[in-house]
């Protein structure tokens, strides 16, 4: 099935798969695996995760967890396995194919923020609804205030600290509503105070239902999520 | 707990209003941040377009300021009356109305200046020599670049004065403001004549005295002929065949051809200069593009993070594509613009200092500048642009 197609099936299930008890898959993996030359970064991986799901994967530098969110985030692709992302199958999808489901499915919070320098707050999160569908200031500034951020919306990065940064990229994760939510060490660059209110802010989306797979290293915040998967030397522990 | 509401909609149309003014946004925001980048392009192309949109006014121009100037070495085409080979046409030369109608056919715009000439001899008391009777203002404006000491005979109606050759004056000894007689042996009664100017060109004119046509036929008893005519006129080459040809068409009675000596040089000379002009404005182009291309591959490797966030939020190839293009062409335009402005005054400089003549705007410039200065820039671009498409989001979005 093409990718839009599976898109359009996919859409049909949102409206008739509701039920608490029968949560829709949104990750399914399936022996995972990815090989960059002789070194295996990501064997036999298994696991999968339904709507409104928090999972945090753990493990040591090295232990394969950003490649597996690579492949997750349809920025890269898996060498073995399997991989559904919201009932359509990414692994064996083009480049051009996972860029569409990625604008379409995937949320990204990034430990560095990669907000764009020259563009401001709202504007930044205007850009991921450009390439999404249609840029909407109003919808923007609204992700903003939903952040806490919006009396800071026409400032450029430069003017945020790296909490408020943070937080408009969170806003430019949600501003397409997308199926999955995945934050890469979102709390990594901050300090005590800014990492507790970006991990509230998390929480409070965990509780909207949103399904959220957040890499970290700290015990602390893997802690919060529902269940974990753990990974040393590419595998799941 | 209640399942986010799926928002995945249709995508609109790349060209929708929203979409375009999103995409406006973006590029003058990325071209704003990189000001002092932007100012290297914009710099390069638009001395680029200035040194092309200035030589390719002059190139417009110059075929007719070089014939103006090369005109200055003398006339370039002679009439003579048609005859057979074995027919004397000096003996018998030709009507004037035939010369004046001859020269009609020629257009008056290309036209510098023509006369026609009648030729004879004169006895003066001091021994003979030739006399040339000629349209005053006609030979003054064929032949610009006699050296006149004293003055020109300036009206063609003058039949009192008179101007006379170097040598002619210095064998007879003849001063300016002599008065002398002028006797044919035509059977017609003498003339007297005031030297007012003293020819001198190097050639055979620096031995023949000039008196206006009139007087010449009446002291020759030559009512209302000449023996030839020349003109000075604004073409080369082929165009002055064609010209000649044309004369010929509509006045059998006369042989019109170009004289090759001044015509066919017009045209090596501007062939040579309009050659140089475009090697130069290629040489220009190539260092312009060349320019554009070191400032566009370090602009995008500057903003290789930014790429591959944009890729990683959605962005296709096409869209990075599209914006690396369109901001290059923003620039290309935007420097093209003021350097066609800053070409037509270097033009004006250039006109000026080689021509002594301002040179006229030609609408074709702008489109050819601004054409050129564009696929330069996107051509520069293409590079830049294969960098910006390699780029892969998972390698520039590492947290570390």
């Amino acid at each position: 099935m093409a990718p839009m197609d599976q898109l359009a099936v996919a859409r049909t299930r949102d409206a008739a798969d509701a039920t608490p008890d029968a949560r829709r898959e949104v990750i399914g993996a399936e022996g995972l695996g990815r090989r960059f030359g002789t070194v295996e970064a990501l064997v036999d991986v298994t696991f999968t995760v339904r709507q409104g799901d928090f999972l945090a994967i753990m493990g040591p530098s090295g232990s394969g967890k950003t490649t597996l969110l690579n492949i997750l985030s349809l920025l890269d692709a898996p060498t073995s396995g399997s991989c559904r992302l919201d009932g359509i199958e990414t692994a064996t999808l083009s480049e051009a194919d996972r860029v569409v489901i990625r604008r379409e499915k995937v949320g990204l919070v990034f430990q560095t923020f990669h907000l764009i320098p020259y563009l401001s707050a709202v504007e930044n999160v205007m850009l991921a609804q450009h390439y999404h569908s249609i840029a909407d200031r109003d919808e923007a500034f609204a992700a903003l205030e939903r952040v806490g951020m919006g009396h800071r919306a026409d400032h450029l990065p430069s003017q945020l600290s790296g909490g408020e940064q943070q937080r408009v990229c969170i806003a430019r994760a949600l501003i397409n509503a997308p199926a999955l939510i995945l934050a890469d060490e979102p709390t990594g660059n901050l300090d005590a105070d800014n990492e507790a209110r970006v991990m509230d802010l998390l929480d409070s989306l965990r509780h909207e239902g949103r399904t959220i797979v957040l890499v970290t290293h700290n015990p602390e915040l893997g802690a919060r999520a529902d269940s974990i998967l753990r990974l040393q030397h590419g595998r799941a522990v | 707990m209640a399942a986010p509401e799926s928002v995945v909609s249709s995508r609109p149309s790349r060209f929708s209003a929203a979409r375009l003014r999103m995409a406006a946004r973006l590029i003058l925001r990325a071209l704003t941040a990189q000001g002092s980048r932007i100012g290297v392009a914009v710099g390069a192309i638009l001395v680029g377009a200035a040194v092309i949109s200035a030589l390719t006014s002059l190139y417009l121009d110059i075929s007719r300021k070089m014939s103006e100037e090369l005109r200055a070495y003398g006339p370039n085409m002679i009439l003579t009356p048609h005859a057979s080979e074995d027919e004397d046409v000096a003996v018998r030369g030709v009507d004037i109305a035939t010369v004046q109608a001859a020269l009609d056919v020629l257009p008056a715009d290309r036209r510098l200046g023509s006369t026609p000439f009648l030729y004879g001899m004169v006895r003066l008391p001091q021994g003979t020599a030739v006399l040339v009777g000629a349209n005053m203002q006609g030979l003054r404006a064929i032949s610009p670049y006699w050296q006149v000491e004293g003055g020109w005979v300036t009206a063609d109606f003058d039949e009192r004065n008179a101007m006379v050759g170097r040598r002619l004056a210095d064998s007879l000894g003849l001063e300016l403001g002599d008065t002398v007689p002028l006797r044919a042996d035509a059977g017609t009664a003498p003339a007297e004549v005031t030297i007012k100017g003293i020819v001198e060109t190097g050639e055979a004119e620096d031995d023949q005295i000039f008196v206006n046509l009139s007087l010449a036929q009446r002291l020759l008893n030559r009512p209302g002929q000449a023996d030839l005519a020349m003109a000075s006129l604004v073409a080369q080459g082929p165009e002055a065949d064609a010209l000649a040809a044309e004369v010929m068409k509509q006045v059998p009675a006369l042989d019109v051809r170009p004289i090759r000596k001044v015509s066919q040089n017009d045209g090596e000379v501007l062939d040579r200069i309009d050659g140089l002009m475009a090697l130069v404005a290629g040489i220009i182009l190539v260092i312009t593009t060349l320019c554009v291309n070191a400032t566009l591959t370090a602009m995008v490797a500057e903003r290789t993070p930014q790429i591959g966030l944009q890729k990683a939020i959605g962005a296709s190839n096409r869209s990075i594509v599209g914006q690396v293009l369109t901001e290059t062409a923003v620039i290309a335009l935007i420097a093209g613009t003021l350097g066609l402005a800053l070409g037509f005054v270097l033009a004006q400089g250039l006109g000026q200092a080689v021509f002594h003549a301002w040179v006229g705007f030609r609408p074709v410039v702008v489109p050819l500048t601004l054409g050129l200065c564009l696929g330069a820039a996107l051509l520069a671009a293409i590079l830049p642009v294969r960098g910006a498409v390699r780029v892969v989001p998972a390698q520039v979005l590492r947290g570390d």
